[in-house]
C-alpha cells in the first residue's frame, strides 16, 4: 500500500466529516466543561465544601471543613478523581458511536448519490485503498480524535474543580498531580483502542457493505435486515417449539450476531458481548482498577468469537470494495 | 507506436437493451478524437468501458491494459471527466489541489493554480458555494494539470459560458495537447470542437457509422450549392443529404462511396465547399430521432 496516498485519503475523510468527528465533540466537550465545571465551581464557592463528596456514585465521607481535611482523605479524593475523571467525558464516547455509525452508513453511499465517485475514480486511487481508508477512519481516526478531546475536556474539568477547592483553602493540586491514575487514564484509553477496533470491525464492515450496496435508504437496510431477520427467526422458532416441541436453539446466536453487527461500535460493548462487566471492574470505594480494565478487555480477544467476527468483517469489506469497483452509476 | 485504445467486438448490454453492439475501433496516439452521437447512442457507455467503470464483452485494450483487470495501473496514465461527475459539495479549492497533488504523481500544481487564477475561484471556496460553471472550471483546472497520456472528456463544458468554453478548448490545444497525448471528447456542441479535432467517430444505436480523420472527411464529403438548372443532374448523383438555404438547394455528397460522384462532376453543379461536422452529423444521423 502506498502510504502517501493513504495519508491523503485519511485527510480527505477528515475534511468531509470534520463536523461530526471534530467540531461536534469539541462543542459538546466545551459545554461539559462550562456547565458541569461552572456548576461545581459555583456550588463550592457559594456553599463551601460539602460534608462529603460524591463522584460518580462514590462517596468520600468526612470531607468536612477545610481545616479538617486530612492528607489521607485528600489523597483518597484525588485517587478517585484521577481514576474516574475521564468518565465525565462519557457523553463524547456516546456521541462517537453515533458519529461512526452514520459515517460508515454514508461512507460509500454519499459519493454514489452525489456522483462525486466518478471524480474520485478518475484519480489513481484503488478501490481497496479507498475502502481501507474509510474503515481506518471509523476504527482508529475518529476514536483517537474523541480520546484527545475527551482527555482535554476532563483535564479542564478536573482543573476547575481543583481551583474551586483551593479557593476554600483546600489544596488538591499536589495530591491530584501526584496521583498515578491522572497520567495512566489517557494511556488506558489509547491502550483500549485496539480492542475497540477488533469488536467494532464487524459493525463497521456491515454498515459499509450496506453503504456500498443500497440504492436508496441505507439506514433502513442496515438496521432493518438484522432486526426483521431476527423477528422472522423468532416466529419460526416459536412455531417449531409449539408444533414439535423442539426449539431451533439458534435464537441466542442470531441475537448475538444482530447485536454485534449493529452494536460493536459502542465503546466497551465487548463486555456486554462477553456476558457483562466483570465484577472486579465495577467502581468501588477505591475508584476504578484501571490496569484490570485493560487486562479484562484484552481477555475478551482470547475467544474465537472475536476473530470469527473479524474474518466475516474482512469478507464484508472485500464485498464492499468489489461493489464499489463495478457499480454502474448511470 | 501502437494504438492507445483498441476495441474488437466491444459489446455492452443492459438487460435486454444493447447499448454498444460489437464495435471495432482503434485510436492511435497523438490524436484528438471527437466521439459524436445522439443521446443514448452508446458513446458514454463506450467511454465507461474504456475507463474500467463497467464490465463489458469483447476485447478492449487501453494503453496496453485491460480496463477490467488492470484499472489501477491504467489510472496512472488516464484522466477523465465523466458527463455526470460532480465534485463533492464539501471540497475546498485549496484542499482539492492538495489532494490531487498528493495522490497523483503527474499533477502539476503550478498549472492548476494558473488555471484557477484565470477564474473567480478563491482557494478557501467550497464547492457548495460555487455556481455550476465554477464547479466545472475547478474540475477542468484539476484535470488539465494532470499530464495524462489519455484524457477522456465526456461533455466537459456543460454549464460553462461561451467565453470560458472557447478559452478552455484553446488551452486544451495550446497548453495541454502534444504528440504523446490522446484526447477523446464527446460533446453536443460539435461546432466548438470541430476545429481542434483530428479524427471523428460517429456512433449511432451502439454502432460506429463513421470513423475517419478530418483530412479524409475533407476529401470525402463535399457540399454543393446547386444552381437551379442542375437540380436533376445533382439528384442523379445520389446526394446523402439535401436542404435549402436562402432558396438554394444545398446537397451533400460522399465522394468516397463506391460509385460516388467525383470532385470534378460536383464542381460542375455549383459552388463546392467542405461541410461542417454538424451538417455531416445531421445527414448521417437522419432518422435516428424518429
Amino acid at each position: 500500500m502506498n502510504t502517501t496516498t493513504m495519508k491523503w485519503l485519511l485527510r480527505r475523510e477528515f475534511w468531509e466529516n470534520k463536523g461530526s468527528m471534530f467540531w461536534a465533540p469539541l462543542v459538546v466537550g466545551a459545554l461539559l466543561v462550562l456547565l458541569v465545571g461552572g456548576t461545581i465551581v459555583y456550588g463550592v464557592a457559594a456553599h463551601g465544601v460539602p460534608a462529603h463528596v460524591t463522584i460518580n456514585g462514590q462517596t468520600v465521607a468526612n470531607g468536612g471543613m477545610a481545616a479538617s481535611v486530612t492528607l489521607e482523605s485528600r489523597e483518597m479524593i484525588a485517587k478517585i478523581a484521577t481514576g474516574m475523571y475521564l468518565a465525565t467525558a462519557s457523553p463524547l464516547f456516546f456521541m462517537l458511536s453515533f458519529a461512526v455509525f452514520f459515517y460508515c452508513l454514508n461512507s460509500l453511499y454519499d459519493e454514489r448519490r452525489d456522483r462525486s465517485i466518478l471524480f474520485w475514480k478518475s484519480l489513481p486511487v484503488s478501490d481497496q485503498m479507498t475502502v481501507a481508508s474509510k474503515a481506518v477512519t471509523a476504527l482508529l481516526v475518529a476514536p483517537l480524535i474523541t480520546i484527545v478531546l475527551a482527555v482535554g475536556a476532563s483535564l479542564a474539568l478536573l482543573f476547575l474543580v481543583c481551583v474551586a477547592f483551593s479557593f476554600q483553602g483546600i489544596n488538591m493540586f499536589s495530591a491530584v498531580l501526584a496521583s498515578r491514575d491522572l497520567y495512566l487514564s489517557p494511556l488506558i484509553l489509547v491502550a483500549l483502542l485496539p480492542v475497540y477496533a477488533v469488536w467494532a470491525l464487524p459493525t463497521v464492515a456491515w454498515l459499509m457493505l450496506v453503504s456500498s450496496w443500497a440504492r436508496t435508504k441505507p439506514f433502513m437496510w442496515a438496521v432493518g435486515v438484522p432486526l426483521i431477520g431476527l423477528l422472522i427467526l423468532k416466529w419460526v422458532d416459536t412455531a417449531m417449539e409449539k408444533i414439535s416441541g423442539v426449539s431451533l436453539a439458534i435464537m441466542p446466536y442470531a441475537q448475538d450476531i444482530a447485536a454485534r453487527i449493529l452494536g460493536g461500535i459502542l465503546p466497551g460493548a465487548w463486555f456486554i458481548f462477553k456476558g457483562g462487566v466483570p465484577a472486579g471492574l465495577r467502581p468501588s470505594e477505591n475508584g476504578v482498577d484501571l490496569p484490570a480494565l485493560v487486562s479484562n478487555s484484552y481477555a475478551t480477544l482470547a475467544g474465537l468469537d472475536a476473530w470469527i467476527g473479524v474474518a466475516l468483517a474482512v469478507l464484508m469489506l472485500f464485498a464492499a470494495m468489489r461493489l464499489r469497483r463495478w457499480r454502474d452509476e448511470g | 507506436m501502437s494504438a492507445v485504445i483498441e476495441a474488437k467486438g466491444l459489446s455492452k448490454r443492459y438487460g435486454k437493451r444493447t447499448a454498444v453492439d460489437g464495435i471495432d475501433f482503434s485510436i492511435p496516439a497523438g490524436r484528438i478524437v471527437g466521439l459524436i452521437g445522439p443521446n443514448g447512442s452508446g458513446k458514454t457507455t463506450t467511454l465507461k468501458a474504456a475507463l474500467g467503470l463497467i464490465p463489458f464483452e469483447g476485447e478492449l485494450s487501453v494503453l496496453g491494459y485491460d480496463p477490467r483487470t488492470e484499472r489501477d495501473a491504467l489510472m496512472q496514465d488516464v484522466c477523465f471527466i465523466a458527463d455526470v461527475a460532480i465534485l463533492p459539495r464539501w471540497l475546498r479549492v485549496a484542499d482539492a489541489i492538495d489532494f490531487v497533488a498528493g495522490v497523483h504523481p503527474r499533477f502539476n500544481r503550478e498549472k492548476a493554480e494558473r488555471y484557477i487564477a484565470g477564474t473567480k475561484l478563491k482557494p478557501s471556496m467550497k464547492v457548495k458555494e460555487m455556481s455550476k460553471g465554477m464547479i466545472v472550471q475547478l474540475h477542468l483546472a484539476l484535470v488539465m494539470a494532470i499530464d495524462a497520456r489519455l484524457l477522456v472528456l465526456d461533455e466537459p463544458t456543460l454549464g460553462l459560458d461561451i467565453i470560458y468554453r472557447k478559452q478552455f478548448y484553446q488551452n486544451l490545444l495550446e497548453d495541454y495537447f502534444d504528440e504523446h497525448k490522446t484526447i477523446v471528447i464527446t460533446t453536443h456542441q460539435v461546432e466548438e470542437v470541430e476545429h481542434i479535432l483530428t479524427d471523428l467517430m460517429f456512433i449511432r444505436d451502439g454502432r460506429i457509422v463513421l470513423a475517419a480523420s478530418m483530412e479524409e472527411i475533407g476529401e470525402r464529403y463535399i457540399e454543393v450549392m446547386v444552381s437551379h438548372d442542375k437540380l436533376s443532374a445533382a439528384n442523379a448523383l445520389q446526394p446523402i443529404d439535401r436542404r435549402t438555404v436562402f432558396g438554394k438547394a444545398v446537397m451533400l455528397f460522399d465522394a468516397g462511396a463506391p460509385g460516388g460522384a467525383t470532385r470534378q462532376q460536383l464542381a460542375a453543379l455549383g459552388e463546392t465547399r467542405n461541410p461542417s461536422v454538424a451538417d455531416l452529423f445531421v445527414a448521417t444521423m437522419k432518422g435516428s430521432y424518429a
